[in-house]
């Protein structure tokens, strides 16, 4: 019960801005420690490379010098940084429900290929109704094809853990059948979809960088998220559910229903986040539209110990050491894949630091 | 169409199909003891790409396809070891933990791969095919059962002991018990964390073993990411197979099977079917099998959970 | 808790000047080239001629050089191209059709840079496309096939344009020689996945296939394994990468694609300040890039008269005279 306890109940509008102000100051708290293991994990990398006769603190200063080099850069970073967030604040939300939805991926996917056909098929629509539109219909797609999980699940007691997995291997074949076949651009010879309509396209923040709106709408979405689960009583029965389906039940909460909305929801995030990577970046679907950001926003959730609004904190950090392998390899020819190694040593560490007190929200004994 | 229900299709789809089936086979038993101990290990695909990237490396060097095999379940042991460390000891949350251990697993055997190999040729001498007097010759019934290597008949064993491990030794009964009344175990006076330990460590041997099933047991070389998702599938199969072994292995099959179908069946120049429904059949088959069977409550009632003495 | 940020913050700085200092070496006259390949060049396949390129140009043309592996995530694409083009690099080279869209955007903020990409039929300004014909040699294979053999499978990776073409020339080809030969497709679905790769080889060859020739990348080993395991009767050609070691008794020949040539040769033209006027496309013209040899050690050689015969078809293919593929 600690997790509701240690959170509060919800309360009144007039207390959401002092409970936001208390969600930034514990945020920052709870920074500082991860802070000093991304650090350890840091020199854990170094260590690794100095074995294998690199020379690993020059090339831990070449990427972050590059990743922090100018404006562009940092915006490459936080436009990495939108999907793990949205994606991460989506899995908040379904874990603390007990929802282990290890489906994001494929949502994404769900979300990119329902933003791409909206978004190819209406010419003559003004930008202002059209954006939005491209995004509900990536967001309703994520929420749906997660949905087929939160279903099963309550049907026909089928664990998610497995379902969400299986129909992230059917989102990513049906794509690449999308793409090689009713999606593709008719007028190329690539398995690629047609280039979205202009008007289709999501505002840039900051020309002549890439970076698109979706990061301000990821942190405001974080921002609600944090309020949904804290201080609504509809996040306090996700949470009850995800605590104790017998209490929940006793109190007369719907536990099929919160199943459902926990995990439609942290489908939508996912959605989005396909959305905006066709709208806001690659303004095409193709087989690849994501590097495993479904996966990676698992352990962006995990990292923000399930709390939304950290998981603006965690995303960015996934997204800088994204950005970093990039430039440490153009720069320093290590091996990109060295990234996934800092990345486990990150959690481990935190862990490791015991600052992650996620508790289980299983029955404990 | 004709040409599809032949006798000999059939006997090349189940020597593919026990093939395929093998890797999944030693990693979803390996995860039935942890799981049965109450421990959730996502981290399989890592652990099994490590047992793979091991073993490759120790017989190409060595040329010793024993040592290396030894390696990769030394290396899943490893893993498993700080799998143990962190779940058990520290008692972090088993799927963060799990998603650490596929990161470490991938970005490691890529970067020691990486670094160490540039070009392996002709790769390494995987284990032979048996050859069974009298059997491997029969029509059909050889080509599907008795032309197989030691690692595909390993299985078997596995699963026979997995089987007489968990059910008719009390190590094995106390190791179930963990999963379930873990507070019983420890008031009887014996250590929780340690059969925990026990369970993780033969978990992950045995995804090690399955890793190195890809690259000594069926194909010779090591390419980054070679699970290509079979730490998950194997996972699918625990759950799907109710925690039984035997369910593991019979469940491992049906996947060799869809997996050994779609491969043939592509092949079909009669059928005019998107290739990619054929690729998708195995995972829109698990998901109609979960439907059809309706998972019973058979769920370690302590899965996920780390113990707390008192 | 103060002392680990101040620590932070001293190391910031320290951060801050080494990087003005990196920044400060790259300012010299050399020729740089860059290099964008959408997975690991360990692999041996498509990522690794990539690779071997950008080598020749560094140890030919004394280049300085280097690549970025981007797992094949098109948001990343532009960022990489920036990243080269603004740290002066000459050329840049995007390994793959897909890499055509993100040159184009960032190609106009960059004019002195010329942007090659492969497997692309582009030329607009400073985004060349350079593609090596592989249905051609594919063609020759197939009419072999189709010449020798009852049935030929091929086994694929995923389903993109330099396999598809690939595979359609041998399907022309062996329709050249006999319209009635058998030619069965399977893709695998990635790139990756050896043990796959082996079994639809081992499914085609069960099903009577005695000619098979895998095409997936990293994946391709797994098909020359299961062919050499299926017995000296089952033939194939090594396809990029000499796999001869693998598969000796099984091997007709060697289709070499010297991408590296092609690309030192193009490279070369542009340090002397001649860009190519339209996209490039090698085939068996280009005897310097591509090379399809017949090889003496398999067990049932390709037979002289066929010999001939192939010769013949190579010289109507490199004069345009057959058609391997549709454009």
């Amino acid at each position: 019960m600690a997790n509701i306890d240690s959170e509060r109940s919800p309360s009144a509008g007039s207390d959401i801005l002092n409970g936001l102000g208390r969600a930034f100051t514990k945020t920052w708290q709870a920074v500082a420690m991860p802070a000093a293991a991304v650090l350890v994990s840091m020199g854990c990398g170094a260590l690794l490379l100095a074995l294998n006769g690199f020379n690993g603190w020059d090339i831990f200063t070449v990427m972050l010098s590059g990743v922090f080099q100018d404006t562009r850069s940092i915006a490459e970073v936080l436009l990495k940084a939108t999907p793990l967030i949205l994606i991460g604040v989506g899995l908040c939300v379904a874990f603390r429900c007990s929802i282990w939805n290890i489906g994001a991926e494929g949502q994404l996917y769900a979300g990119a290929v329902a933003t791409t056909a909206v978004g190819i098929a209406f010419p003559g629509l003004t930008s202002w109704i059209y954006v939005p539109l491209v995004i509900l219909a990536g967001a309703l797609a994520g929420a749906a094809w997660a949905a087929i999980a939160g279903l099963l699940k309550i049907y026909f007691r089928a664990s998610e853990i497995v379902t969400t997995i299986m129909l992230n291997y059917i989102a990513i074949i049906a794509t690449s059948w999308l793409v090689t076949g009713p999606l593709k651009d008719a007028a190329a010879a690539y398995p690629q979809s047609a280039r979205l309509l202009r008007e289709a396209w999501m505002p840039k923040i900051l020309p002549p960088t890439r970076l698109h709106i979706g990061i301000l709408i990821a942190i405001a979405l974080a921002i609600a998220a944090y309020i949904f689960l804290f201080r609504s009583s509809a996040g306090y029965a996700v949470r009850v559910v995800g605590i104790s389906p017998h209490a929940a039940r006793y109190a007369g909460m719907s536990v099929s229903r919160n199943i459902l909305l926990a995990i439609s929801i942290s489908g939508a995030m996912a959605g989005l986040a396909g959305a905006f990577e066709i709208a806001g970046v690659t303004f095409r679907l193709y087989q690849n539209i994501s590097p495993g950001y479904g996966f990676e926003g698992i352990a962006v959730a995990l990292l923000a110990n399930n709390n939304p609004v950290g998981a603006i904190f965690s995303g960015t950090l996934f997204a800088v050491l994204r950005s970093g392998s990039e430039i440490m390899q153009i720069n320093a020819q290590v091996p990109q894949v060295l990234v996934s190694v800092i990345q486990g040593i990150v959690i481990l560490s935190v862990v490791g630091f015991g600052v992650y007190r996620f508790r289980s929200a299983r029955p404990s004994e | 169409m004709d040409d599809i229900v032949t006798l000999g299709f059939i006997a090349t789809t189940l020597g593919a199909t026990w093939r395929l089936a093998a890797p999944l086979v030693y990693a979803s038993i390996g995860e039935v003891f942890s799981e049965r101990a109450g421990v959730l290990n996502i981290g399989i695909e890592g652990v099994m790409l490590v047992g793979a990237f091991a073993g490759f490396a120790t017989v190409f060097w060595t040329g010793s396809l024993a040592l290396g095999l030894l390696m990769a379940v030394a290396g899943g042991a490893l893993m498993g070891l700080l799998f143990g460390l962190f779940t058990i000891t520290i008692k972090a949350d088993q799927i963060v933990v799990g998603a650490a251990m596929n990161l470490l697993g991938l970005g490691l055997t890529a970067f020691l791969y990486r670094t160490y190999f540039v070009s392996t040729g002709r790769g390494v001498e995987i284990a032979p095919s048996l050859n069974l007097p009298g059997l491997s010759d029969l029509p059909f019934v050889g080509e599907a059962f008795f032309r197989h290597n030691i690692l595909v008949y390993g299985t078997l064993l596995v699963v026979i002991a997995a089987v007489f491990i968990l059910h008719r030794t009390s190590f094995g009964l106390t190791l179930r018990a963990v999963g379930e009344h873990p507070k019983a175990v420890d008031i009887a006076g014996r250590s929780v964390a340690l059969y925990r330990y026990g369970a993780v460590l033969i978990g992950c041997s045995l995804a090690g073993l399955g890793g190195a099933y890809l690259t000594l047991g069926h194909s010779n070389q090591f390419v980054e990411g070679i699970a290509s998702g079979r730490g998950f599938i194997a996972l699918a199969v625990v759950v799907f197979a109710r925690w039984s072994p035997i369910g593991a292995f019979f469940v491992s099959l049906l996947f060799g099977l869809f997996y050994a179908l779609q491969l043939q069946l592509q092949a079909q120049p009669a059928l005019h079917i998107p290739y990619q429904a054929l690729q998708a059949l195995p995972y829109v088959m698990t998901i109609a099998a979960l439907i059809l069977v309706r998972n019973r409550v058979d769920t370690p009632s302590m899965l996920g959970v780390p113990y707390r003495k008192g | 808790m103060n002392l680990t940020r101040r620590a932070c913050l001293a190391g910031a700085a320290g951060l801050l000047l080494a990087g003005i200092s990196a920044s400060a070496m790259a300012q010299d006259g050399e020729f740089k080239m860059g290099l964008l390949v959408p997975g690991s060049v360990s692999e041996e396949g498509w990522n690794r001629i990539g690779y071997n390129a950008l080598k020749g140009v560094e140890e030919q043309l004394g280049a300085k050089v280097s690549y970025v592996e981007l797992q094949q995530n098109p948001a990343s694409f532009e960022k990489a191209f920036r990243d080269y083009a603004s740290q002066g690099f000459n050329v840049i080279l995007g390994h793959g059709f897909e890499f055509q869209d993100a040159a184009l955007t960032v190609a106009p903020e960059f004019p002195d840079t010329t942007f090659l990409i492969s497997s692309s039929y582009i030329h607009e300004d400073n985004v060349i496309g350079l593609n090596t014909d592989t249905s051609q040699p594919f063609y020759l294979m197939g009419y072999i096939a189709a010449k020798m053999g009852k049935k030929a499978g091929l086994v694929g990776g995923m389903e993109i344009p330099p396999i598809q073409q690939a595979f359609e020339g041998f399907v022309n080809g062996a329709k050249g020689a006999n319209p009635a030969f058998e030619v069965n497709q399977v893709y695998i679905g990635n790139f990756t996945d050896i043990s796959a790769a082996k079994e639809a080889a081992l499914g085609m060859i069960a099903q009577g296939a005695d000619f098979v020739v895998p095409n997936a990348s990293g994946a391709t080993v797994g098909g020359y394994q299961a062919i050499a395991e299926s017995g000296p009767d089952v033939k194939t050609f090594s396809i990029f990468s000499d796999f001869t070691e693998v598969a000796p008794k099984n091997i007709l020949g060697l289709y070499v694609a010297d991408y590296a040539q092609g690309v030192v040769r193009i490279v070369k033209g542009i340090m002397e300040g001649q860009r190519p006027e339209s996209n490039v496309d090698f085939g068996l013209a280009d005897a310097d890039v591509m090379k399809f040899t017949l090889s003496d050690e398999a067990a049932h050689p390709v037979p002289e008269e066929l010999r001939k015969e192939i010769e013949d078809v190579k010289a109507k293919i490199a004069a345009g005279e057959i058609v391997t593929r549709q454009k």
